[in-house]
């Protein structure tokens, strides 16, 4: 078969690709642009002006547009399209596709290098991070005193509103995306991931979505949470449309991640790669995918329901028509819960290796710490009312779910007990990466804890919808994941870019970020205790030292990232070289050169033994 | 696995400052709960008191092992030579320990999940004060609205006696609140279109907060007002002296 | 790198991140919307009865109006970016502390039946009762109601206000006047009086479902600051 050029290829440039040499992120926003715009006009003309739904018609079709635009202008589905017209991609085409040769500019397009994807992946992490914190800066600012200052309300709660979403986007994302990405081909000896193109498509999906979700505060912003509790959801503006179609939008690029995750643990492991030979880390990945596909559909559901509601004048939420707001609960927390395991496991996956790594040491009782998480995941598709307890809904069901919710701290237990005995004797290595272990065995088991107070039913009776809750569960996303997140990329960066990340920059956030994390939610846990309500834009005085408290340590805390991002912008262009395997550690990736060459493996590694072999050659020689 | 000497070492110093830190959490669990929690204005919020404290001293003993091993860690097995470290030696698994991790872990939350099956039972009627009384909670954006049924009193703040025990049929006109009085440890939300029930006994006279605690949109933090816990002469007083508006 | 050097780079990381951030919060504090603040007017000394004790406090006048649309004036030409959203006509009431505040609210406005009957009655006011248009009532027909006037608050310094007054709903057909771009007919005229304690700043929202969406009527107008709700401080 014979390729079509459109031109003659330059000196070292690829040959191949097609369409896709001229499309990339500017086209993408061009043609994301443009759709809107004529859906916009389109459905203005179109739709009863007059109508109550009018306004939410029209946001949400602008939006629609803005995807199926962004989809189009970046080339996501020329290959499909290629394939139905029956002029398929061919081998050049698909090396164009994969980046080859194409230098810096790859990682600008629809690049199918799982690779490249990771890259991508990092990047579109730490612009969620920041848009995230940012918000909460603004947020933690306003609440250093009593009383409104320099926002009102209705601002305040759009900003606690998109911060929740953005960081809860951030932290899914924070480590399955790089990571499960770059690392876990590699891992388990394959060239790419089982999907390349689905690849591309959840990294440029997930970026799609994000000018919805930020988009949302431009417009009237979410004034309930990104819980977006029905029926209160449904009196907001046109914000909680594109809020709703950003959610959308992502539980596509989510489950087509979590499809190609599974798909390549399962089917693409090089010869000799048991299953009892995977990285840990492959493990938590694969758990946590096939986590997210059961998951993230609710979510999908919920806010399409919502979006129905709104713009056709359904009842599905709304009691006076029959409807219920229970339903909405029932079905954002049967997502909601599951979903903060999907956060939690890679980071904990992550974190295992990296332990191995600087102890030196076997992971601690392999199977119970694949079976614990596996247990963790299948558990936590039975406890979600335990967010639901005050709701009214189901009294009777409440011992049950306090039953199943007390259960999850035993395999929760079990991640301690894989940590500590892999530390037990070892010969800890204290680099940048287990600093962030450390810190993560401090905050998760505070996060654990207080998770316990609450899946009792009397005391969630006075906790529920208190700060109590929100520095438990910023004790355990902040505290654990995102320093899972870090410490993942503190290891993996030298594998990724050649370069360490600097030492001593690395050091002074580890220490700012963990202080500051300790000083602004052990004070927020007071605040709850003494009772202080949560999306409170303005409190009582007895509370006015506990967020003063807590301000300052949210400060202490974006100083600490602030330096990060700093150590990565240096390290990233100057940092010291590395060398392919800085760690000594047993796991492929680190076997293959750096920079790591197009299709990972000049030969598929065949598999002996698993990554944990270290203190055996005395054994084995 | 035979536990070598290195182990027992460790084991005896790990010990110590499990010991250690126990004893110290402990103490803050009995104490820190009752002294920064709100004042205890029903049986109900005596008992969440009472649940902090048993739980918090149940999980300082697992975390002071956990910070205990870790700390031990850090200071003994921490390589201080240049590169990268030896291999440690190639402990895999220990079925005992593993086993053992897992039942004590299992009996602990048998135990955690026992007395708050236990507390939700006895305080299932919301104590057992005398002459049961209701009073209607009406949520709406942006102000709490009480009736006592059998009467045309309507009120903003909440009056209510001494030792009775309270029924409140709570509802909201508009989106879902959080109906909770902070003193008193109960709470339960206002739906719309339907009516959802608690009941408490306050036992303490004196001036409680009531906030709302689901977001509600805009004034949401401004939901706040108060109930009056009265003695039974008072509230009758009170009762009787207030214009017919419901 | 030495030392000194990742310090710098430190320093700099924070000061550069930090005043990005302080640029933008200042630029979103100019651009939040902001209304100027309407002053009562003094009108002298005055004795009134408090918990069965006579006091002198000062005495000043609020004068404001709730309006159908939002053309009369203070949401900028045009009515603003919602000119067919009910309005109160400033969301910024600045009275003084210690004083009996009369307010005079002219209704401007079309209604209908409350959502919840609680609101016909008026609270907190003096005497229990309120003027409308010359008749004083301690109710209203929950009905025909056009807006409340539902002021609250427990702010730091603990005293309390909750003062909670019904509009009733204008029946005029006729509009002969002008405020601003907008044509309005005479209004329905409350006036009641109610007693300031302690500074602090208290919030006022109307209890009655003007605004848009399905659920209670209590979105747009009513949920966007400064068309149905508002501060008061008390200074």
């Amino acid at each position: 078969m014979t390729t079509t050029l459109e031109h003659t290829p330059t000196k070292g440039a690829a040959r191949g690709g097609g369409i896709m040499r001229r499309l990339n992120f500017l086209t993408g926003i061009i043609g994301g642009v443009l759709v809107a715009a004529l859906f916009y006009f389109i459905a203005r003309e179109t739709l009863d002006q007059g109508s109550q739904t009018f306004v939410d018609t029209l946001t949400t079709l602008t939006g629609v547009g803005w995807v199926i635009g962004f989809w189009l202008g970046i080339g996501a589905f020329t290959g499909v399209g290629r394939w139905f017209i029956g002029k398929d991609q061919n081998h050049d085409d698909e090396m164009y596709l994969a980046g080859k040769d194409l230098g810096r500019a790859r990682y600008w397009k629809y690049t199918t290098d799982h690779k490249v994807v990771g890259v991508q992946y990092v990047i579109v992490t730490m612009v969620l991070l920041a848009a995230g914190g940012i918000l909460a800066m603004a947020l933690r600012t306003e609440l250093i005193t009593p009383g409104a200052h320099f926002v009102n309300p209705q601002i305040y709660n759009a900003f606690i509103s998109v911060h929740g979403m953005v960081m809860i986007v951030a932290l899914i994302v924070a480590v399955a995306g790089p990571w499960a990405n770059f690392v876990v081909p590699i891992m388990v000896g394959a060239r790419d991931m089982a999907f390349p193109r689905l690849n591309a498509l959840s990294l440029w999906t997930l970026v799609a979505a994000i000018p919805l979700l930020l988009g949302s505060l431009c417009v009237g912003g979410l004034s309930m949470g990104w819980v977006t509790q029905a029926p209160i959801s449904e009196q907001a503006g046109p914000g909680m449309d594109l809020f709703a179609l950003a959610i959308i939008t992502f539980a596509i690029s989510t489950t087509v991640a979590g499809v190609n995750t599974i798909c390549t643990v399962l089917t693409m492991r090089t010869k000799g790669m048991t299953l009892e030979r995977l990285p840990i880390f492959v493990w938590s990945s694969l758990i946590a995918a096939a986590l997210g596909l059961y998951a993230f559909p609710f979510f999908l559901v919920v806010m399409a329901l919502n979006v129905v509601d709104r713009t056709t004048g359904t009842s599905f939420f709304i009691a006076s028509g029959g409807g219920t707001g229970w339903l909405q609960e029932n079905l954002f927390w049967l997502m909601g819960h599951p979903e903060v395991y999907v956060i939690l496991l890679p980071a904990v996956g992550a974190l295992l290796e990296i332990t191995t790594v600087f102890s030196r040491k076997p992971l601690f009782s392999y199977r119970t710490a694949v079976g614990g998480m596996a247990a963790l995941a299948g558990l936590s598709v039975l406890v979600w009312a335990h967010h639901m307890f005050q709701t009214g809904w189901a009294p009777t069901l409440g011992g049950p779910f306090m039953l199943t919710t007390e259960l999850i701290s035993i395999p929760t237990g079990i991640v301690f007990l894989v940590i500590l005995g892999t530390l037990w004797r070892g010969n800890i290595w204290m680099k940048l990466p287990m600093y962030w272990v450390f810190g993560f065995v401090f905050d998760f088991l505070i996060g654990g804890v207080t998770g316990i107070y609450l899946s009792d039913i009397p005391v969630d009776n006075q906790m529920h919808g208190t700060m109590f809750v929100v520095a438990h569960f910023h004790y355990v996303f902040v505290g654990s994941v995102l320093f899972g997140a870090i410490a993942a990329l503190c290891f993996w960066f030298p594998k990724m870019t050649g370069r360490f990340l600097d030492e001593k920059l690395g050091k002074i956030s580890f220490w700012l970020t963990f202080v500051g994390v300790q000083v602004t939610f052990l004070s927020m846990f007071v605040s709850g205790l003494r009772g202080m309500p949560r999306r409170y834009a303005s409190y009582a005085i007895i509370f006015e030292h506990t967020n003063f408290i807590s301000t300052i340590g949210a400060y202490i805390i974006m100083a600490g990232m602030l330096v990060l991002l700093g150590a990565i912008i240096q390290s990233w262009r100057s940092g010291e070289p590395s060398g392919p395997n800085p760690w000594s550690s047993k796991t492929l990736e680190w076997l293959v050169p750096t920079p790591v060459p197009l299709e990972n493996f000049e030969v598929l590694p065949v598999i002996t033994a698993d990554p944990y072999t270290y203190g055996e050659e005395l054994v084995n020689s | 696995m035979a536990t070598s000497n290195d182990n027992k070492k460790a084991i005896y110093s790990i010990f110590w400052i499990w010991l250690v830190i126990t004893i110290v959490g402990v103490l803050i669990s009995i104490k820190a709960p009752a002294w920064l929690m709100p004042t205890s204005a029903s049986s109900s919020m005596h008992l969440v008191i009472e649940t902090i404290v048993v739980f918090s001293v149940a999980a300082a003993p697992v975390a002071a092992l956990v910070y205990a091993t870790t700390l031990y860690a850090l200071v003994k097995w921490r390589w201080r030579g240049d590169g990268v470290p030896p291999d440690g030696p190639n402990l895999r698994n220990n079925s005992t320990l593993t086993a053992v991790w897992i039942v004590s872990s299992t009996m602990l939350t048998i135990f955690l999940l026992i007395w708050g099956l236990a507390a939700l039972a006895v305080d299932e009627g919301g104590g057992n004060g005398k002459n049961p009384m209701t009073v209607n909670v009406t949520g709406q954006q942006w102000a709490w609205s009480f009736t006592y049924p059998g009467t045309h009193v309507a009120s903003n703040e909440l009056y209510l006696p001494v030792n009775d025990k309270i029924t409140f049929n709570v509802t909201s006109k508009d989106v879902v609140h959080g109906f909770w009085i902070v003193q008193m440890g109960v709470k339960v939300n206002a739906n719309p279109g339907v009516s959802t029930t608690v009941s408490v006994t306050p036992n303490k006279i004196g001036t409680y907060d009531i906030r709302c605690t689901e977001i509600c949109g805009l004034y949401h933090a401004y939901m706040v007002t108060r109930v009056h816990v009265l003695s039974d002469t008072a509230f009758a007083k009170w009762l009787s002296s207030q214009p017919s508006r419901a | 790198m030495s030392r000194a050097r990742a310090m710098v780079i430190a320093l700099v990381s924070i000061v550069s991140g930090g005043v990005v951030m302080a640029l933008m919060g200042f630029g979103l504090a100019s651009a939040a919307p902001h209304q100027a603040p309407q002053n009562a007017k003094y009108l002298g000394m005055t004795t009134v009865t408090v918990g069965g004790k006579s006091v002198s406090l000062k005495h000043v006048a609020l004068t404001i109006g709730t309006f159908p649309d939002s053309l009369f004036g203070v949401h900028g030409a045009g009515g603003g970016t919602h000119p067919d959203w009910v309005s109160y006509s400033s969301s910024n009431l600045v009275v003084p502390a210690h004083s009996l505040v009369t307010m005079t609210i002219n209704q401007y406005d079309s209604g209908g039946p409350l959502n919840n009957p609680f609101f016909a009655n008026v609270f907190g006011t003096v005497g229990g009762t309120a003027t409308v248009d010359g008749k004083v009532v301690t109710k209203v027909d929950p009905s025909a109601i056009g807006h409340t006037f539902t002021l609250r608050g427990i702010p730091q310094n603990a005293t309390p206000l909750f003062v909670s007054v019904p509009l009733p709903e204008n029946f005029a057909t006729d509009t002969p006047l002008t405020i601003g771009e907008g044509q309005y007919s005479k209004p329905v005229v409350v006036t009641f009086s109610f007693v300031t304690g302690t500074k602090g700043i208290y919030n006022w929202n109307c209890e009655f479902p003007c605004g848009g969406s399905r659920i209670g009527q209590f979105g747009q107008a009513m949920s966007t600051y400064g068309y149905m709700s508002g501060t008061l401080t008390v200074k």
